[in-house]
């Protein structure tokens, strides 16, 4: 037993690890892990995966909610579209054919690698849309000088489509859709990046939590595989996070691109096997 | 990191900000750390008492077979008996609470300070995620 729980930790703390360095969370990794290495049912990574993604975005997002760089106010408009797209995706991957979930997973893979690349300077914005201004979603963000910088918020009726998208994508994957969520924050509601990742972060435990609710209460959730899994992604998201700050993580986003990329041509191999 | 200075339109919107941003955290990483000390003792019984079910129902859920819906009462009653795998299912439930409790501790902030629009929002994300454990023990 102590090998096989040995392993499932060791895969899980890995999945963690590589997800908080890289800013994609552990989902990305460990769906892929169990299902490669473990040779794991989809759904049952799945499962496993949406558990662990909320133990890890709360604890990543406590320092950035209680420093300010989370705006709670967007997180809870937002929230709204992913929850509806979490439980609706959740619902589809029991009835969606496995060689289908790997192909949209290799997709969101491919998505990722493309975002982790080409992550672009912040735009600031100083009047808000009619939306945002009258649920007063403007914020705060500290200028190259650290004096605080007002930000204010526009197209909030195209973000919401967006954060279906990626709710839909994280209950049917297994994942936290963070990408999607911090395109749809930053380049089309033009909030600062860093706030965008923030308030993602925070969002994802919400997203994730919708999907793990309806696995959990569908009984599509394996303590043995799920239990090893949650324990050692939080380890690996800890102690990433701890390292981050002494890592040039920007020279390793092409290496993070590589493997992103690699394990899209996997999941892709196999849809294309089970067709 | 650099802490920002919260500032906001009115002394309402303020004092919610103030007290979501120091208590969100302490709720946050209270049921976590419960949740995984649930998990860590769930898995050193499993390894202590039941090593060759742990095994057996690896290979059971590498094929597909998962042991499937168990009500709230039946997980309870195998935890006060302390069975494991009833107390890391009792870990994994109360991870996916801290969603839930998060959401309803917004929800009591905004009807406090009497602000309907984020009531709104936030009722309808804990409704939904009730609803969406309703039908998946349904569905």
């Amino acid at each position: 037993m102590l090998v096989i729980l040995s392993g499932l930790l060791l895969l899980a703390t890995g999945a963690g690890f590589v997800g908080a360095i890289s800013g994609l969370g552990g989902g990305m990794f460990i769906v892929p892990a169990l299902v490669v290495l473990a040779k794991m049912p989809m759904r049952v990574a799945v499962g496993a995966s949406l558990i662990s993604v909320v133990a890890t975005s709360a604890g990543a997002s406590v320092a950035f909610v209680r420093d300010g760089w989370t705006n709670l106010k967007v997180a809870m408009v937002l929230e709204c579209a992913t929850v509806t797209g979490a439980i609706v995706g959740a619902f589809m991957a029991g009835l969606v054919p496995t060689y289908v979930l790997e192909g949209l997973f290799a997709l969101m893979m491919l998505q990722s690698a493309f975002f982790s690349i080409t992550k672009h300077e912040e735009t600031v914005l100083a009047k808000g849309g009619p939306i945002a201004r009258k649920l007063r979603l403007a914020g705060d963000v500290p200028d190259a000088y650290g004096h605080p910088q007002h930000y204010e918020v526009i197209n909030v009726r195209y973000g919401g489509p967006l954060m279906l998208v990626a709710g839909v994508m994280s209950g049917l994957l297994g994942v936290g859709s963070g990408a999607l969520k911090v395109i749809a924050m930053d380049q089309v509601m033009h909030i600062p990046l860093k706030v965008s990742s923030a308030t993602s972060n925070f969002m994802i435990g919400v997203t994730a939590g919708a999907g793990a609710l309806v696995f959990l209460s569908r009984g599509d959730v394996s303590t043995t595989i799920a239990a090893p899994v949650a324990v050692g992604v939080t380890i690996g998201a800890f102690v990433g996070s701890r390292f981050l700050p002494k890592l040039k993580v920007q020279h390793m986003r092409t290496a993070f691109a590589a493997i992103l990329l690699l394990i899209a041509l996997e999941m892709g191999w196999r849809a294309i096997n089970g067709i | 990191m650099a802490k920002l200075a919260i500032i906001q339109p009115d002394n309402v919107s303020a004092d919610e900000d103030r007290i979501l941003r120091v208590w969100t955290p302490v709720l946050l990483r209270t049921i976590v750390l419960i949740s995984m000390a649930s998990l860590i003792l769930g898995l050193i019984m499993t390894a202590l008492y039941t090593p060759s079910h742990f095994v057996e129902r690896y290979h059971q859920v590498q094929l597909g077979h998962l042991i499937g819906k168990q009500s709230l009462t039946t997980i309870a009653s195998k935890v006060m008996s302390g069975e494991p795998r009833a107390i890391l299912m009792m870990g994994l439930f109360l991870l996916t609470l801290v969603p839930l409790v998060r959401v309803a501790f917004c929800l009591g902030l905004y009807l406090k300070a009497r602000d309907y629009a984020f009531v709104g929002f936030t009722a309808y994300v804990l409704i939904a995620l009730v609803l969406g454990a309703m039908l998946g023990r349904i569905g």
